[in-house]
């Protein structure tokens, strides 16, 4: 698995698309969206090891970042 | 009241008249009311799939055994049919007992599946692509006729002492032999067994009493089983639907078995009343809501069930031996219990028969846990993935599957992992000293011999309990050279072309590239089992006896 920058030269317009893709969708179709897009990226890469990795990556606690441990502060 | 619902009440449902099973007497053993306990060397105890499998076996193989069966039939009391999908391998071991030909007459052959999400086909399968056998990939059939089949078979070949109404109360395992309490309508009575093995099913009373822990787990997931006739033209394939619209959103597999009998097996709510489900009237409106109106259908059965799994950690307790769900239980989906229960016993079979004639010793045996028990291993692990695919445990699971199914209908990749089971296959060996290179089942070819006669790797291991040494052109000098070391071991040596002076094959482009072998004058060993031990790229007598030794398990 391989972490350093590399999504082309333009990180910012990849972020927008994603986000563009959620757009209006509810909660669960959201997480539909995400998975399918799991799949197809999973199918673009196609190591079982690199794909394991990237699981575990994942799934790796870092608290600063832990969404579950994440509570937005009252605005 | 929905119209759907009212047509439900209104239509009545009735029932096929019950299988008629043929039954087999009691007759009073000798030991009853005798002496000192007989020693019969080896004791099967269960006469289902694994147990008669076995019997068979060993009487084909000229070796006798006692079978003790608390039974006097075929089946299960009180179900149409446990088993239904015979695999390959367990039809070419069947073909070598004698019985494919009744199996594949009365049975229903299939090789082509196909997978529904909704009203959508999101996958299909053809297991036909990747066979060579002269045996198909499946055939459907009542566990019952298998069983009724095996039983015939036995008697005809007169070898095995079947004794009906014998219930084995209580073993005492000892280090010569295994003593067993036996009750029959008769009485009770004792004998002593060189080897006992288990076949009595998953709710073994022999593995209870010693006390082994199976790791048994009980899914939530509920499914009922409706077995049903009706006359509407549908192709004779396997179908599952992971989703079916007229299952409110649940799985379904639907398969053909002998006399026109489907097996409709529905997936129910975890929450379900089983006695409910099975009600002729409900399971009849979800037959009518899946038919459609204007068929008329009859029920033959239906069962409700949940499914459980075990393994126990070793299949060989000293004189004792587990095979089928007495070793291991899996969920249904695949085929793959029954189809190793068969294995199991066509895996032992040759082992006891080459140490009953002192060919072989007893580390062979050994072999059979060492091969068995991970076959069984894996069996579980690719069940329980399937069972996880179709009953997914929290939201998140469900929304990963949803993603799943929708790619699958629109791109290749994402079908392979839709996952409504994965047929038997018959299942790799790993290495070890006796399989140098590992074990791999080798398919019933259709060949011939150089005159022209047709023949099978099947008939070839039919005969006698021997190794198989097939060997790629060899030459004359060579064959001369071998034909000692062959005389002296369990081993029929056949020639695939060339002009050596043995019995000779016609040079077989599949045979080779199935084997593994395709280099002139190369060897391949294939045990009675039909699974391939070794490759030799330089067979010297040497290199061949050693082989074979290996494979028997007597270390060098």
């Amino acid at each position: 698995m391989t972490t350093a920058p590399h999504i082309a030269d333009d990180p910012d317009g990849f972020h927008a698309e994603w986000l563009a893709a959620h757009q209006g969708l509810s909660e669960a179709r959201s997480a539909i969206l995400d998975a399918r897009l799991v799949l197809l990226l999973a199918r673009q890469c196609g190591d079982p090891a690199v794909l394991l990795a990237c699981i575990q990556a994942a799934r790796a606690p870092w608290p600063a970042y832990d969404p579950t441990a994440y509570q937005p502060s009252p605005r | 009241m929905g119209p759907r619902a009212l047509n439900a009440a209104m239509e009545s449902f009735h029932f096929a008249p019950e299988y008629e099973l043929p039954r087999w007497p009691f007759q009073p053993p000798p030991e009853l009311g005798g002496r000192a306990p007989v020693r019969h060397p080896i004791v099967i105890a269960g006469a289902g799939l694994a147990g008669l499998t076995l019997a068979c076996d060993l009487a084909q193989r000229g070796v006798r055994a006692v079978l003790l069966d608390e039974d006097d039939t075929v089946g299960v009391r009180g179900a149409s049919s446990r088993g239904i999908c015979y695999a390959q391998k367990s039809l070419e071991i069947f073909e070598r007992l004698g019985i494919y030909r009744r199996i594949a007459d009365k049975g229903i052959t299939w090789s082509f599946g196909r997978t529904f999400s909704g009203e959508e086909e999101v996958y299909n399968f053809n297991l036909k692509t990747d066979s060579v056998s002269v045996q198909p990939p499946f055939i459907n059939l009542q566990q019952f006729y298998l069983e009724w089949f095996l039983v015939e078979r036995i008697l005809e070949l007169g070898l095995t002492d079947l004794r009906w109404k014998n219930r084995v109360t209580g073993i005492v395992p000892g280090e010569e032999s295994v003593r067993l309490e036996v009750e029959t309508p008769a009485g009770r009575y004792t004998i002593e067994a060189g080897h006992l093995i288990d076949a009595t099913g998953a709710n073994s009373a022999i593995r209870t009493q010693l006390g082994l822990d199976t790791h048994s787990s009980r899914s939530t997931d509920r499914w009922c089983i409706s077995d049903v006739r009706f006359k509407k033209p549908l192709p004779t394939e396997r179908w599952t639907w992971v989703d079916a619209p007229f299952n409110e959103g649940r799985a379904v597999w639907q398969h053909l078995m002998a006399d026109g009998v489907w097996r409709i097996d529905y997936q129910m709510p975890e929450d379900c009343d089983p006695a409910h489900v099975s009600r002729p009237e409900v399971a009849g409106a979800r037959l009518r809501e899946q038919l459609g109106p204007g068929v008329a259908f009859e029920f033959v059965w239906i069962g409700p069930y949940g499914y459980r799994d075990h393994l126990l950690e070793r299949f060989r307790h000293g004189r004792v031996f587990f095979i089928g769900d007495s070793a291991h239980v899996v969920s249904p989906f695949g085929a793959r219990g029954g189809n190793s229960g068969i294995q199991d016993a066509a895996n032992l079979g040759w082992k006891l028969a080459l140490v009953m004639r002192g060919q072989a010793g007893d580390a062979l045996l050994d072999t059979y846990d060492a091969e068995r028990r991970p076959a069984a291993a894996q069996n579980l692990q690719v069940t329980s993935r399937t069972a996880r695919f179709l009953a997914p445990r929290s939201p998140a699971e469900h929304t990963l599957r949803r993603a799943v199914v929708a790619l699958a209908s629109r791109h290749a990749f994402a079908r392979a992992l839709v996952n409504t089971g994965r047929m038997s296959v018959a299942n790799d060996y790993p290495a070890a000293p006796h399989l140098p290179e590992g074990g791999r089942s080798v398919q019933n070819l259709p060949l011939r011999w150089s005159d022209g006669r047709p023949t099978t790797p099947m008939q070839l291991l039919a005969d006698a309990t021997k190794c198989l040494g097939l060997w790629f052109a060899p030459t004359r000098a060579q064959a001369e050279a071998a034909a000692e070391v062959a005389a002296s071991l369990p081993l029929q040596l056949v020639a695939v072309g060339g002009e050596s002076g043995l019995p000779t094959l016609q040079p077989d482009d599949t045979l080779a590239r199935h084997l593994g072998a395709e280099s002139p004058g190369s060897f391949c060993l294939v045990r009675p089992d039909a699974y391939r031990a070794a490759r030799l790229a330089d067979p010297t007598p040497a290199a061949i006896a050693a082989a074979v030794h290996a494979a028997l398990a007597q270390g060098a």
